[in-house]
């Protein structure tokens, strides 16, 4: 290793800037050019996956999470559009820790702006089904109080809302041992695009 | 001057040293002589380190055996913002332990950003019989256990101080561990914590310390109970509220108004979790003599908070949200003549288009209107170089100032020019400037600028921006009194660093991540120079692995006088000599 760590010449004119940016970064995610480009990508992949997700379902009296972490991996098993929520008021995962603000401040900032941000993405989804004419399918989270992982559910697949319950009082079953008589203390409820909860059987199947 | 030094007896000399309180000057006397330092050494009270693994607890106690209050510092600032991954170290442990034994007459304990544990917490309780003050600030690692161990056993605390600190929050049971014949508590801030505490118990621990002066409640303080905490504490100065907001109910209104009236002393407010518009008529009346006022979680809009600053002509200090838009900052400008700090906060700053009509313009109107104004945080969307320059001049006072724009390397949105002229006229103008923190494009020559003008610049802050190495070399080798360098995503490599290696032993720490450094400039400035720590965080396993040009994912150099510390997790190899040699 031949450098003069005590050298004080400056620079000459002949310094190529670009000399040091070519060392090759070994696995950089993006390159610093392409930091900004990433963060329109996963805007835009944001909105394709808005098409494939519809209102959460929630199984239980308490329809609305505390917010009890913000670490990653917890984000993976929460609802698509929680994680849409996310996504959005969370840092995009291409620049981390930018725009610099303190990580408590970001989650008092989550806590205020999740419902308005959900109503503003359900009404898009809402409306992005509408100008398609509808989808294949039609999948659902579905995450029950007490339960850490969620589970997906395509509607299409039921035809009521009895068997809707059913199969995910025996999808959840495999979770925690439900006694078959305890199935009568859940309650199946769910969040229509106007961000209001409501109770599922109110209204037909249809 | 040896007869000079020596004809004063010790305890007179001791007796002068007693008024000096400031550490540089603590410093300066202990290096005229050797009795000045023996004699200073004894009667130093308090000391204050800058980061933790700078000297290790065994250094300090040697030299300072009567100490009373510690102040440590443990993260590098960029753990703020995620970027130092969980585990990285700053724990306290091993200085409570070290200092359990050896300062059993320790009064006080400030940290910040270091990890502290309920063992720790336990240990400070049972240690030190007259302890006073204890403030974690973006502090983490415990739980409500360790401070309902504080709470029970401190029969002398003063201060308790949670700010911004991650609490493992179990219960609000904690509080109730304070006991009856307790009445000491002058300052308490549990802001950051989640739960619930038993209303009762705050009430009765509020109504029987004659001398709070600082209360700064939770989140889970319900509007209705606010009142009465407010009726036994008349005395306060100081009051975070919990959530401001609940139904509007005129019986709540007059009594919440009332209590704000009757609390004379009253200086500062923050909290306002939620705040409603309708509620915030009741500090109306205190609102004139009001020095600071922090509405950073209040969601209000411009036209509530517009009204709310124009009648608190006494504010020196506001901390907002962007809701306040340019038009509240005029306000602001216009009635707050005393006003010295400003921090403006983004409501949405993942959004990608503006909510809010915030620009440049508000900036400018303030550094025109508050004469005072010297302390800036702005985040923003948009800058332009005459506004940054108009500031300079407005403002050559300016001591810290930091500029966020949301979208990196923003340019000048009317020129489209990069922002170098507006930072460097900054630096021109600002002749006292200590922090600076850039946004934006920018390119070398803002490096050059500062370089030639920030001369009594200690931090600074840096986020994609510059061009080569020339950049960081500007800096390295103009900036005489950097103490903090810490810079993201910048095309700086190894040139610039090793040319200016001698700077980095006058500074306390600097951090590159995603840069251009490679693995062989760290480990040959880990080699060459002993008293720095030069630290490479990679998530991609050993540096080792991997060429020697091949560029390290993080960089943390620091200065200390402990060695290589020996804490480290597993994403952090030390680049000192024997490290070095068992890497290769």
């Amino acid at each position: 290793m031949g450098l003069d760590l005590f050298l004080s010449t400056t620079h000459n004119k002949g310094f190529d800037p670009k000399e040091m940016l070519g060392l090759k970064p070994w696995n950089h995610d993006d390159c610093l050019l392409d930091k900004k480009r990433s963060f329109e990508d996963a805007s835009g992949k944001l909105k394709k996956d808005l098409s494939q997700t519809l209102p959460l379902l929630l199984w239980s009296g308490q329809p609305n999470d505390e917010d009890d972490d913000n670490r990653e991996k917890k984000r993976l098993n929460s609802c698509p559009l929680t994680k849409i929520n996310e996504e959005i008021v969370e840092e995009d995962d291409h620049v981390v820790g930018w725009p610099p603000i303190k990580s408590w401040r970001k989650k008092v900032l989550r806590q205020q702006q999740a419902p308005r941000i959900f109503k503003n993405r359900l009404a898009a989804a809402a409306s992005w089904k509408e100008n398609n004419g509808g989808l294949n399918s039609k999948y659902v989270k579905v995450k029950m109080e007490g339960v850490a992982i969620a589970r997906k559910i395509d509607l299409r697949l039921f035809h009521s809302y009895q068997t809707l319950t059913n199969s995910l009082i025996t999808m959840f079953d495999k979770c925690l041992e439900l006694e078959k008589d305890s199935t009568a203390k859940y309650t199946l409820a769910y969040q229509d695009k106007d961000g209001d909860w409501l109770l599922a059987g109110d209204v037909p199947w249809q | 001057m040896l007869r000079m030094a020596s004809s004063f007896p010790e305890e007179v000399l001791e007796h002068v040293f007693s008024f000096i309180y400031d550490d540089k000057d603590r410093n300066a006397i202990s290096m005229v002589c050797k009795s000045w330092y023996e004699i200073e050494r004894w009667c130093r009270r308090r000391i204050f380190v800058g980061n933790c693994y700078a000297v290790s607890p065994p250094m300090v106690i040697r030299r300072f055996p009567e100490v009373r209050s510690v102040e440590l510092k443990g993260k590098p600032h960029f753990a703020d913002f995620n970027l130092v991954p969980e585990g990285w170290g700053g724990y306290v442990y091993p200085w409570i332990a070290a200092m359990a034994t050896a300062y059993p007459w320790l009064e006080e304990i400030r940290l910040k950003r270091m990890v502290v544990t309920d063992e720790a917490l336990e240990l400070i309780a049972k240690s030190f019989k007259n302890f006073k003050v204890l403030v974690l600030s973006s502090c983490e690692g415990f739980s409500t256990d360790g401070l309902a161990a504080i709470a029970a056993n401190c029969r002398n605390l003063k201060e308790l101080d949670l700010r911004e600190s991650e609490v493992d929050d179990l219960s609000g049971h904690w509080l109730s561990h304070f006991p009856d014949s307790y009445t000491s508590l002058v300052s308490l801030n549990i802001s950051c914590l989640g739960s619930e505490v038993s209303f009762s118990a705050l009430e009765r621990l509020v109504g029987r310390c004659p001398n709070l002066r600082t209360l700064r409640l939770n989140r889970a303080v319900p509007l209705d109970r606010l009142a009465n905490i407010l009726c036994r504490a008349p005395q306060l100065v100081e009051l975070g509220t919990g959530t401001y907001s609940a139904e509007l109910q005129p019986d709540v209104f007059s009594s919440l108004a009332g209590a704000f009236s009757g609390c004379k002393e009253l200086r500062s407010l923050s909290g306002f979790w939620d705040a409603v518009p309708g509620y915030l008529p009741a500090i109306y009346p205190i609102c004139p003599s009001l020095t600071s006022l922090n509405l950073s979680y209040a969601t209000i809009r411009s036209t509530d908070l517009t009204k709310l600053v124009s009648q608190c002509q006494s504010l020196q200090r506001l901390w907002v949200l962007d809701y306040i838009e340019d038009i509240g900052l005029e306000a602001l400008a216009a009635f707050c003549k005393d006003l010295r700090e400003l921090r403006v906060f983004p409501s949405e700053p993942f959004a990608q288009e503006p909510n809010v009509s915030l620009t440049e313009q508000g900036l400018v109107s303030v550094s025109e209107g508050c004469p005072k104004l010297h302390s800036v945080l702005y985040f923003c969307r948009q800058m332009t170089n005459d506004a940054l320059a108009t500031i300079a001049r407005n403002r050559p006072n300016m001591t810290r100032f930091r500029l966020c724009i949301i979208e990196p390397r923003a340019p000048d949105y009317i020129t489209l020019q990069p922002l170098d002229d507006g930072f460097g006229a900054i630096v021109e103008h600002c002749k006292d400037l200590q922090r600076l923190s850039m946004a934006g494009l920018l390119t070398d020559r803002v490096f050059e600028h500062i370089g030639n003008h920030a001369k009594k610049l200690e931090m600074l802050s840096v986020a994609f921006a510059g061009d080569s190495d020339l950049g960081l070399h500007h800096v390295l080798s103009g900036c005489e009194n950097l103490r903090k360098l810490e810079i993201r995503d910048c095309p700086f490599g190894d040139k610039a660093l090793l040319v200016n290696a001698a700077k980095l032993e006058t500074m306390r720490s600097l951090w590159m991540s995603s840069c251009s450094v490679s693995f062989g400039a760290c480990k040959l400035l880990g080699q060459k120079i002993p008293r720095l720590n030069v630290e490479v965080m990679d998530e991609r396993g050993p540096p080792g692995s991997r060429p020697e040009s091949c560029p390290v994912e993080k960089l943390y150099i620091y200065r200390t006088v402990a060695g290589p510390r020996f804490d480290m997790p597993g994403f952090v190899w030390t680049m000192d000599e024997d490290s070095a040699l068992r890497l290769s």
